[in-house]
This record gives C-alpha cells, structure tokens and sequence, in this order.
C-alpha cells in the first residue's frame, strides 16, 4: 500500500511538471501583451518596455521557463501584474467563498442524489422513476446561467425570499472568518446560489447511484434478505444501498477535482466574489502568474483526488487491495 | 519569333497582327499610369467586442469595393489588434479602435501630441496611423510649450484644422455616455462628460433624499489594488481620486481651480510655484505639509511611475520655498502641468511611505490620504466602503459610499431594480437602457437615465506608410465613403456623435473644439470618386482602381 502510494505521487510529480509546462507555454503562445491589459495603450513605448521589463516578460522564452519552473519548486507563484499582489494571497482571499459554496452544493446534491437515486432503483418503472430522470436531466443540460438567472427573477426579484447577488449585505464591516461566514446573512446568500449549483451537479450522483444500486438488487444477498422478512426499507437502505455507494463516492472525489472551474458561471450570474471569476478575468487580462496560479492548483487538486478516490475504493472495498500491484 | 520559309505569307500577316494587337492591349491596360491599388484589409473589432465598429467596419469593405478597391474586413480580438499596431512588424493596413474620453483627456495634449506627433510614430508609439507632418509637428510642440491658455487655444485650433485637411483617420462616431441613478433616493446628479455619473464631484453634489446618506455605487469592473503607485486602473482611481487629495481639481466645467492647493502662479514659463491651502490633515489626524507634497511627487518620479509617466516626465526639480509655498521647476514649457500634472498626483504622506521599502508592491489595503473620504474597508473582488472624512475643508453631502463589485451588468440590473444600489458607474449596455426606458410594468420607475457626450472616438486608422494610405487624395475620398449618420442613428440609437475626417476633439470638449472642423464628414460616394479622379487615379476596363502615375 505505501509503496504503490509513493509511486503514485511521483508519477503525480512529474504530472505537474508537464501541466505547468503546458500552461507556461499556452499563456505564452496566446496572443496578446499583458501591458495592455493593465495600462492604457496610451503610455510611451519607454513606460511599455520598462514594465515588461519589471516583470521579467522582456527575458527570452527559455530563461522565463527556467525562472518559472525555478520558483515553482520553491511553490513561489510570484505577484499578480494586476492586483500588485502575491498570487496565493488573492487565491488565499477567493478560496473559502469558492470551496464553501462548492461543498454546500456537493452535500445537496450528493445527500438528495443518494437517496433519491437508491429510491428511484427501488421503483424502478414507475412514473417517478421518469419524472425523477426528467427532472436531474433538465437541470443537468440547461445551461447553470440561464437557471440562475431564472431562480433570481422568481425568487429574488419576485418573491424577494433570497438576495439576488453578492454573499453578504452591502456595506458589512470586515472581520475575523468566524464574523465573515458563520452568520444568518451569509447563510441567506449562499442558498440560492448553492442549491442552482446542486441542480446541476446532482444528475451524476443520482444516476450513478441509482445504476448501481439495480446491479446490487439482483444480488444473491438481497433476496436472502427479502427471504429472512426484513423490512423492505431495511434492504433497501441496509443492505443494498451501502454496497451501491461504491461508485458514487470515487465519483464524488472527482468531481470535488473539478467543480472549481464548474462553477466559473454561478459564480458570475450570482457576482459571488470566488475563485472561478477571478480566473476567467486573469486570463483575459493576461495576468499570467495569476491565471498560472490557479490552473496549477485546478489541475493538482485533479490529480490528487484521483489517487484519493483510488484509496478510498481499497478502503472502502476489502476486495481491492493495491499490494497485488507491487509484485 | 522566327518563321519558317513554308510559312504562308497571310499566316505570317495573321499572326503579326495577333502580336500587335497582344502588345497594343498590354499598353492599354497599363495605361493606367500606376501601380493597381493594393488590397485592403481592414482589422475590425469582433461583432461581440464591439458591434459598431464591425459593421462600420463591413460597410467600409462594401463601398471600397464600389469604388474598385479589394477590401476585406478582418474582425480581430482586441488584444491581438493592440498586438499587431502596437508590434515591431507594424503589418497592417487599416484598423478599428477607439480612445476612451478619460478625465484627463480633456486637455488637448494627448489627442494632439501623443497620437499625432511623428516622434511617435514608431513601432510601440501612439501614433499608429503613421502620419508624419512636419508642419503639424511644429504646432503641436508649439502648443504645449504655450502657456498663455488662450494663446494655446489658438494653436490647439490651427492643429485641427490641418488635421481634418490631411485625414490620418476618419472618426466614425463618439458614443454617448448613458448612466443611470436612483431618483427616489438621490437628486442633482451629474452625468459628467469622461467621467459619468460617479465623478469625483458627485459627493459634492448629490444630496441624498433619504435618511439613507451612504451611496451606494455598482461597477462590474474591479478596483485593482490601493496604492495610488502601482494602480493602474480608471475603477481603481476613481476611488483613489477620492481618498487621496490632489493640489488642483477640473471643474465640471472642466476649467482648473484650487484645491488642496490655495493658489498657483506661473512665476516664468517654466517655474510654477504652489501655495499649498493651510490647516489640512490626513486621516491619521497628522497635519499635510509641503513636505508631503515635494515628497509625493519626488516619489512618483522615483519609482518611475508608469501611468502619470508623461505628466511627470517634464518635471526638473521641485523645491520649497516657505512654509507653504512649493516650486516646480519645469525642463521646458509644459502647458498641460497645471490641468493634467498638478490635477492628477495624488499627495501622500511622508510619515506612512518614507519608512516603506518596496513602495511600488506595497499593498496599502488601508489607504491614508487627506481626501473627503477614509477608508472603512476594502475586499478585492467584493466592495470597497469609505466614509466621510470630518475634518475635509469641504464637507460632502453623503455620509458614504459604498463602491461594489459586480460580475455581469445583468446582475446590476437586478440590483437597481431591487434597490439595493443606487448609481452605476459605467455605461449602460443598450439593451438596458432601452429596458430601462420601456419601463414594463413600472419595474424602472425609480431609475433616471442620463446622457452625456463622450469626449472619446472611435476611429478608423490607416496605415500612411503603406499605399494607398500614402496619398492624401486617397484619405479624403475615404472620408466620403462613411456613413457618419447611420453609425448614429442606426447603430447606436441616437445615442451618439457623428465624426468626419481627422477629428480627434470633439464638439463635447466645448472649449479646445474648433467648431471649423470636421472638413470632410458627408457620406457621398460619387464625390469620393470624383476626388480619386482629380488626383489621377484611374479605372481599368474591369473597374479596378489605379494609383496615380508617380
């Protein structure tokens, strides 16, 4: 088990340098000269090619690499070319207002998907069945904008339940974290947003779970179940929805993986201040160590949650044991 | 050619002729005495940038092609188009692009000088249309170096004049500036030429109507960071401008006048002393001295500032003279110092920067200036709330503001509809204001639009290098074939100015415009030909365009 988890992370190390090569080299390619973007086109060519030469950006493509991949190994991202700041503390600021309203969506959608999934297996054929599908399919392929939009013309300026944008009322003086999130006002904000987003996402938990739990149904053990006169709701819940659970949580792990670029569009229709924006503006204002930043932290929390969602499966399934590997 | 002894006599006769009639065609069709026009491409902006410009843009093509000339329209990302007229190749031929009509534009320097000047018409330069006069050069430094503001006035409208005569570009429009404000809540709101609704008079004179005296103010722009030296955004100093104090401030009539400063006097043409106004503090309670002010300015030029580098660069010295009185001694004649120099730098204070030793990459999330305004908090990405600073010699009539950040204008909308803010800070896109003017089921009817005329243009550049560019004939036939009223009156709505040929001040920036100019703004295609005719152009069988004989 270490051994096959050592091998993993070098593989994974040698993953992110060819990542980070590859998004060194694609920013570079992309056209476009971050001064731009960050000053007027107006400024003397002496004012251009000082800046560039501040940030480094006059040096050759090959020297800017090695000094790039150079300061990644220190995990040194630089400062932002629009914000004057070191990268990992704008990413620091962004992060919690991404991951909170990431992983509330991810618990909505993975509790309600579950259940109503292992239900839906259980009545299988039934108009809810259907419906249910219907339903998480609608959801899974309108575009998230246009529903948010929806939700806010219904619920924000119609029923005027839930604010419209933002994730805390205008004007709220700063404090500690605990000031900042754990409060009714931020909860207020965060439920729109989060349950749009679990829409969304919760076609794959349910679908997944409910395939899953018609294999396990037709298992030996559920009839013998069935046989011994325990309750139906027992079976299903006891017996048969725990072995079904398998697939949903490695797909679960994945998903965290990838929802911080998922959600880029929630984020913007509900003018949520997270991380998903920020990387869509950096890129378009070429703000390279930034948008740097952010997609090798994307594509590492990738790779790192497939080796999770790998353990977990040995972990959670004595059948699967990685020591058969080493030899 | 040989011919053979069998070759019959007529043959040899028929064949003769052929050749002669070849030779003769070839001389008739070179008779047009140049070269063919070459090919034209124009880059556009992508109808999603920015829709005018395209189908101008498009419309352009159509009547090139009327007049012999192959053109295509080649929409190009703004980012790639500043890439190709600001690049070293300077491969281009002609482009679509704009200046915005920023504050400080409203002197006339930048729309003389920097765009038009052959020192800058260079790779990198501002002068992307290549247009090298000497005769204009001489009148732009000329006005610049003119202090007498009238004087300079004088020369500002001979420069336009030979502008609109020679046609580097031709102004497609200006766009009107269309801002909305919540009047139920806040009145005598004024929608500022460059600036808008949210200028840096608008806490002096907004009076609120409520209780509810913090303004609240939507942007979908982000404010970058909070150090008046490395920010280098118009949202980032629009807030700055307010926190930080400045020695002079534009009127909304755009004239200068006093501020922090009690007076100035233009002691020679290129000595300016400045009384700094007494019994000012920063927000930290520490009286404003003119040591902060030499230091402030010492400090820009220090860090080599990139954005107020051309304001800064005519400075030589600075040195005080007494208590209060501080001296700018100047390396030649700079008319703009007191309308751009001294109504843009911010004063900063000496005890807080002195001690700092990286200036440029400090963070200074919690600003202390000696503006009407202190910093409460700011939240990069979410909002920025100041409150008024009680001990500013000119108290404004909001307790506050609240500048917030927005995604998408969408959201913004929804914002203004649900009340929960009050001004915009950018112009509407015109699906909404029309939205808004609708007004369906009364959802809006709390909002006022306003309008004001930009003072910025958008423009189709040439090439001069490059024919058929290099000939003047040929630009003001080109300034024939636009369409200047349908750019306004379909494209934009009506919210808009027309251009013309060469215009670079427009009639909003009411006292540097020469209302002599535009010369060539009439859409008329048979006039263009005519023009192209005069100037020796000529027209092959097919209708192709001719350069004139060299």
């Amino acid at each position: 088990m270490f051994g096959y988890v050592l091998k993993r992370l070098l593989i994974m190390v040698l993953m992110i340098v060819l990542v980070s090569t590859m998004i060194f080299f694609l920013f570079r390619v992309m056209p476009g000269d971050p001064t731009a973007f960050l000053v007027d086109p107006s400024i003397t060519p002496e004012a251009r090619a000082q800046m560039l030469s501040r940030y480094g950006l006059d040096k050759g493509l090959w020297d800017q690499y090695l000094i790039f991949m150079k300061d990644l190994a220190r995990l040194e991202f630089g400062s932002s070319y629009f914000y004057n700041r070191p990268v990992l503390q704008i990413i620091g600021e962004k992060l919690p207002a991404t991951l909170i309203l990431m992983f509330s969506a991810m618990a909505l959608a993975y509790l309600i998907g579950v259940l109503f999934g292992a239900w839906m297996a259980w009545r299988r054929g039934s108009r809810l069945e259907t419906g249910g599908i219907v339903f998480v399919l609608f959801f899974r392929s309108a575009p998230t904008f246009w529903v948010g939009l929806m939700a806010i013309i219904l619920f924000s300026a119609g029923l005027g339940w839930f604010p419209a944008q933002g994730m805390r009322t205008v004007g709220t003086p700063s404090g500690s974290f605990a000031q900042m999130f754990l409060n009714w006002d931020f909860l207020h904000h965060l439920i729109l947003p989060s349950i749009v987003a679990a829409l969304y996402f919760m076609a794959t938990p349910l679908l997944v779970m409910r395939n899953s739990m018609l294999e396990v149904l037709s298992e030996d053990y559920v009839e013998m179940a069935h046989a011994k006169g325990i309750k139906p709701r027992k079976v299903l819940f006891r017996h048969a929805a725990r072995n079904a659970l398998l697939p949903v949580v490695t797909s679960g792990a994945l998903f965290i993986g990838s929802a911080i670029g998922g959600q880029v569009l929630i984020e913007v229709v509900f003018s949520w201040p997270g991380l998903g924006r920020e990387i869509v503006t950096a890129v378009t204002r070429r703000d390279y160590p930034l948008a740097q930043a952010c997609f090798i932290i994307i594509s590492t929390t990738v790779m790192v949650m497939n080796l999770v969602a790998d353990l977990l499966y040995a972990a959670l399934d004595p059948r699967i044991s990685y020591k058969a590997l080493k030899g | 050619m040989k011919f053979s002894k069998r070759t019959p006599p007529v043959v040899r006769l028929l064949i003769c002729t052929a050749l002669l009639i070849t030779l003769m065609g070839q001389v008739v069709l070179a008779a047009p005495a140049g070269e063919k026009v070459p090919a034209i491409t124009i880059l556009s902006s992508l109808p999603e940038a920015n829709m005018v410009n395209y189908e101008m843009s498009q419309e352009a093509v159509e009547e090139l092609r009327k007049l012999g000339v192959e053109a295509t329209a080649q929409p190009t990302d703004f980012a790639v188009l500043l890439d190709i007229i600001y690049g070293e190749a300077s491969d281009y031929d002609a482009y679509t692009i704009g200046w915005s009509g920023r504050i400080e534009r409203l002197d006339p320097d930048m729309f003389i000088h920097s765009i038009n000047h052959s020192d800058n018409a260079l790779p990198g330069g501002n002068n992307t249309n290549r247009y090298r006069n000497p005769e204009f050069d001489a009148l732009a430094d000329a006005q610049r170096r003119e202090m007498d503001i009238n004087k300079r006035r004088e020369i500002v409208f001979e420069a336009q004049k030979m502008l609109a005569e020679d046609v580097p570009h031709v102004t497609l429009y200006s766009r009107a500036t269309i801002q909305t404000y919540n009047k139920d809540k806040f009145t005598d709101v004024l929608n500022l030429p460059g600036e808008g609704v949210f200028n840096e008079w608008t806490p002096f004179q907004v009076k609120p109507l409520t209780e509810d005296k913090i303004l609240k103010v939507a942007s979908n722009v982000n404010i970058d960071d909070m150090n008046p030296l490395s920010s280098k955004s118009v949202y980032g100093w629009r807030n700055l401008r307010l926190i930080y104090d400045k020695l002079v401030r534009l009127s909304p009539e755009t004239q200068p006048q006093p501020w922090a400063a009690e007076s100035w006097d233009v002691v020679a043409d290129d000595v300016v002393d400045v009384v700094l106004r007494s019994g000012m503090t920063f927000h930290d309670g520490k009286p404003v001295t003119v040591e902060d002010v030499k230091f402030s300015y010492e400090l820009f030029i220090n860090e080599k500032n990139e954005y107020f580098g051309s304001f800064l660069s005519p400075i030589k010295s600075i040195e005080i003279t007494d208590e209060n009185t501080v001296r700018f001694n100047l390396k030649e004649p700079y008319a703009p110092f007191i309308t751009n120099t001294l109504a843009q730098i911010p004063i900063l204070p000496k005890h807080v920067w002195e001690g700092i030793e990286n200036p440029t990459t400090y963070p200074n999330l919690e600003a202390i200036g000696s503006g009407p305004f202190k910093v409460e908090h700011f939240r990069t990405g979410e909002e920025l709330a100041v409150s008024r600073f009680e001990d500013y010699f000119q108290q404004p009539l909001i307790d506050g503001y609240i500048f917030q950040i927005f995604a998408a204008p969408e959201g913004v909308l929804t914002a203004l509809e649900l009340g929960t803010v009050d001004m915009v800070s950018y112009d509407l896109v015109p699906a909404h204001t029309n939205l808004i003017k609708e007004n369906a089921g009364g959802k809006y009817s709390h909002l006022e639009l306003t309008e004001a005329p930009d003072i910025g243009f958008f423009y189709l550049g040439f090439n001069i290098d490059r024919a058929p560019f290099n000939n003047k004939a040929f630009r003001i036939a080109f300034a024939h074939i636009v369409d200047y009223d349908l750019a306004i009156d379909v494209h934009l709505d009506g919210y808009g100015a027309r251009g013309g040929g060469g215009l670079v001040i427009v009639e909003a920036n009411e006292f540097w415009h020469n209302p002599e100019v535009p010369v060539y703004d009439k859409y008329d295609p048979d006039r263009a030909k005519e023009i192209l005719e005069e100037a020796g152009f000529t027209w092959d069988s097919a209708g192709n365009l001719y350069m004139p004989a060299e």
